[in-house]
């Protein structure tokens, strides 16, 4: 992978409850962002196939949407295009497909789109498709019958972190305040509001331990890449940021297989190998966006993918090492906390953040960069069984 | 069938697993694992035999969920349990006087009781209360 795809362009529309359009009004304003960024221009017909990230289709009343779903709204009916589910990898994963498809040869630019449209339905029914009803997502298992979503399944991860490492309800809304501090120098985040530690700590109980400002929102949005051969990015900007990396990692399917809940393997496996493909390793990366759906859970992925050990997660934020102007900044976008978990447009608003970064055009939120190095990463699905992690540079 | 299905065909297809507690163990790697499958999901070895899973264990893990789906009276508590022997199960927890009570480490056992209702039928199916020691 390394040394053979960049990307040349990134776009996204502010995330939030967007009633006013429509997902074909949010794809098309993401991809023509995502044209108008490539800087020295570019003929849309030069995209030779796409990959259209879609996590609930036709759960929570998107339509069963299919590859040709973006072909058409795009206007581009030329060139194959698939639909890509992997639960909240989905955008990490699209955006890995894409840099598949140039890296093995066959073709030289394509584009990567992921767009969903969560808050038309009441929060329930949205949850409801998120696997928080009696759900099949949880098979042959009368499991199915406990009302398991997406919180529970994070809060059985948080009592753990709490009895094995002593984490506290305090060391999971220190994440929260962080983020969402990030989140108000970010134009395109669904919050852009302060928190405090206390607004936290005494917001209603969702899922003991977690607090309902412990958990990211439900969110409309679509963001998007393009992605070309190495050697051929420079003739459409004059920033390329280069794909070190792109890597998928699973686990087991269902919560009572897996042994640890302190730790995700599929992100541990995610990481392990991006960092190899990428022939780095994790003190060389700047900043990070982690997945963190829950405030539990970025801690834990910040021991996952291998930026500090097990356990040492909650003191290195409280000391502010993860904070924008920290040692290593996690989350400038404002995380999925503040900036949105709309789930196939999250890793791809991810990339738009590493990318923005990495060409230090962001501005207010702009971190320090050293190795000019970010790492995306994502992690989800029934027992969080499935990470996506993406390595960007702006060096080859 | 003349009737029309009274609960779901996922409900029907591991009816006997869901009372006998049947899953199934590794005679390679020693992975428990329930219900029933082929392969063993730990290390894909397909040398398995039927194994029992017993009712008692002790709480690896648990919250306590106030906002769970609709038909769900709040506050719900799913656990995940280590069973004696080895081998997981994931459930509710039933009879719990105070969530307080319940706490990792804690010793349960299975008891059958009503899980959901499913097109106006009760679903049976095992909870957990805590054992008193």
């Amino acid at each position: 992978m390394r040394g053979k795809v960049a990307v040349i362009g990134v776009g996204m529309i502010k995330f939030g409850e967007l009633f006013e359009k429509s997902l074909e009004n949010m794809i098309q304003e993401a991809y023509l962002n995502c044209l108008k960024n490539v800087d020295k221009g570019i003929d849309p017909k030069e995209i030779k196939a796409a990959w259209f990230g879609q996590w609930s289709g036709g759960f929570i009343g998107q339509g069963a949407q299919s590859g040709q779903s973006l072909a058409s709204m795009i206007g581009n009916r030329n060139i194959p295009c698939t639909r890509l589910e992997n639960a909240c990898p989905t955008g990490g994963d699209t955006f890995r497909h894409a840099c598949l498809g140039v890296a093995s040869g066959m073709y030289d630019v394509v584009l990567a789109l992921g767009a969903e449209k969560m808050r038309d339905k009441p929060s329930a029914e949205s949850l409801g498709g998120a696997g928080g009803g009696g759900g099949a997502e949880t098979g042959n298992h009368p499991a199915w019958m406990i009302g398991q979503g997406g919180p529970a399944i994070q809060a059985m991860h948080a009592t753990r972190q709490m009895y094995e490492l002593g984490y506290t309800m305090e060391d999971f809304a220190r994440v929260a305040v962080k983020n969402h501090h990030n989140g108000t120098f970010c134009p395109y985040a669904h919050y852009q509001f302060e928190i405090t530690l206390e607004r936290v700590l005494n917001s209603p109980v969702i899922c003991w331990p977690l607090h309902l400002f412990d958990c990211c929102p439900q969110t409309d949005g679509a963001a998007a890449a393009i992605v070309c051969r190495a050697d051929l990015a420079k003739k459409y900007t004059s920033k390329p940021v280069y794909v070190l990396a792109s890597n998928v990692g699973v686990d087991h399917n269902q919560l009572w297989d897996r042994n640890s809940f302190i730790e995700q393997l599929s992100t541990v496996r995610a990481a392990k190998g991006a960092f190899q493909m990428a022939g780095i390793k994790p003190s060389d990366v700047d900043f990070a966006e982690l997945h963190d759906c829950f405030t539990n859970t970025e801690l834990m992925n910040a021991e996952d993918v291998g930026f500090v050990r097990k356990g040492e997660a909650a003191r290195k934020l409280k000391d502010g090492e993860f904070d924008m102007h920290g040692s290593l900044p996690i989350n400038p976008s404002g995380g999925l906390k503040a900036h949105g978990h709309p789930i196939a447009a999250t890793g791809l608003g991810q990339i738009f953040e590493l990318v923005t970064q990495l060409r230090e055009e962001a501005d207010k939120r702009q971190v320090k960069l050293k190795n000019g190095i970010g790492l995306q990463h994502n992690v989800g699905g029934p027992a969080f069984g499935v990470s996506a992690v993406n390595i960007l540079s702006r060096s080859p | 069938m003349t009737q029309p299905a009274p609960a779901s065909p996922v409900f029907w297809r591991f009816n006997p697993e869901v009372f006998r507690l049947i899953g199934i163990k590794c005679q390679d790697c020693g992975h428990i694992s329930y219900p029933r499958t082929k392969i063993c999901h730990e290390c894909g070895s397909q040398k398995l035999e039927e194994y029992q899973l017993p009712k008692r264990g002790t709480i690896h893990t648990f919250c306590v969920n106030w906002a769970p789906p609709p038909t769900f009276e709040p506050p719900i508590m799913p656990v995940i349990v280590d069973l004696e022997g080895g081998g997981r199960y994931q459930g509710l927890m039933t009879e719990f006087g105070a969530p307080e009570d319940v706490k990792i480490g804690a010793k349960v056992e299975m008891v059958l009781r009503k899980l959901t209702t499913d097109r106006g039928l009760n679903v049976y199916g095992y909870k957990f209360r805590l054992v008193e020691e």
